[in-house]
């Protein structure tokens, strides 16, 4: 692959991930100052070697690769500011309603409960909280979120299993 | 436990975990920073005498940035030109 194709290629994973990786620093640090600056950092990065990872990447997408990069980046944020996430996630309202909810109160209610799943968001341990994220915010598969977490499908999928019931048992308490 | 069936609750943290879009500013950094990577490598060019050059141990450095400066502009000019035939999503953030 020329220069002129890597940079073609690059173009086009930055944008149809910009999304994917902001979404992923959103709800990993739980601001959107933080968030930001981890997606600048994260596509510098893999700006920087993205010729080596395309080649090794043997035709597989390279999402998990550039969640990958931001996962690191956020936990060196976390290490140099020795700090948990901050808490505004609680603070925000759902970006959208689910579909099924018509009235006012079950609006309400609605709300309140998806408050309530995301606060228990970000109780959980880090690695479970992760791979909710990849599943639901960004709607990775098992392998695409156990290339990015270095895990085997198998493991992936028995966490992601134990994230959404403890996730269960935090909202029903 | 909850009486919410698996599904019915994979759907509401669905919900609660929707994407979210980044801010137009953001892109737009972007794409100054790729830009000063190439202002970097251009300086670096600039920056070299030309006596230096019939010094064949001074060329890795200049090939090296002019590399660099190529791959970056090219890049940044790449997405430039998408970003002007591509209307960017508007924002939808949470508190903002």
């Amino acid at each position: 692959m020329d220069k002129a194709q890597l940079d073609a290629a690059f173009s086009e994973l930055y944008r149809t991930h910009l999304r994917d990786v902001y979404s992923y620093a959103y709800y990993r640090v739980g601001n959107h100052h933080d968030a930001e600056d981890l997606t600048e950092q994260t596509f510098l990065q893999a700006y920087r070697h993205f010729e080596r990872a395309t080649a090794e990447s043997d035709g597989r997408p390279l999402r998990p690769w550039l969640i990958r990069i931001a996962h690191n980046l956020a936990a060196n944020l976390y290490r140099d500011r020795a700090r948990r996430p901050q808490s505004s996630l609680e603070e925000t309202e759902p970006t959208r309603p689910a579909r099924t909810i018509h009235t006012t109160e079950d609006l309400v209610e609605g709300r309140d409960e998806l408050a309530r799943i995301l606060e228990g968001v970000t109780r959980l341990p880090d690695e479970r909280r992760e791979a909710l994220i990849m599943r639901f915010a960004l709607g990775m598969d098992n392998r695409e979120i156990a290339r990015a977490l270095g895990k085997t499908d198998g493991a992936t999928k028995v966490l992601i299993h134990r994230a959404i019931k403890q996730l269960e048992e935090m909202v029903a308490a | 436990m909850s009486d919410v069936a698996p599904m019915d609750f994979e759907a509401r943290v669905r919900a609660a975990l929707a994407p979210v879009d980044p801010p137009p500013t953001l892109a737009d950094r972007l794409e100054a920073r790729l830009a000063s990577l190439t202002e970097t490598a251009i300086e670096e060019l600039d920056a070299l005498e030309i006596s230096a050059m019939r010094d064949p141990r001074n060329w890795v450095r200049p090939v090296i940035a002019a590399a660099v400066a190529a791959t970056a502009g090219a890049g940044l000019l790449v997405l430039r030109l998408r970003s002007r035939g591509t209307r960017r999503p508007r924002l939808r953030l949470p508190g903002r």
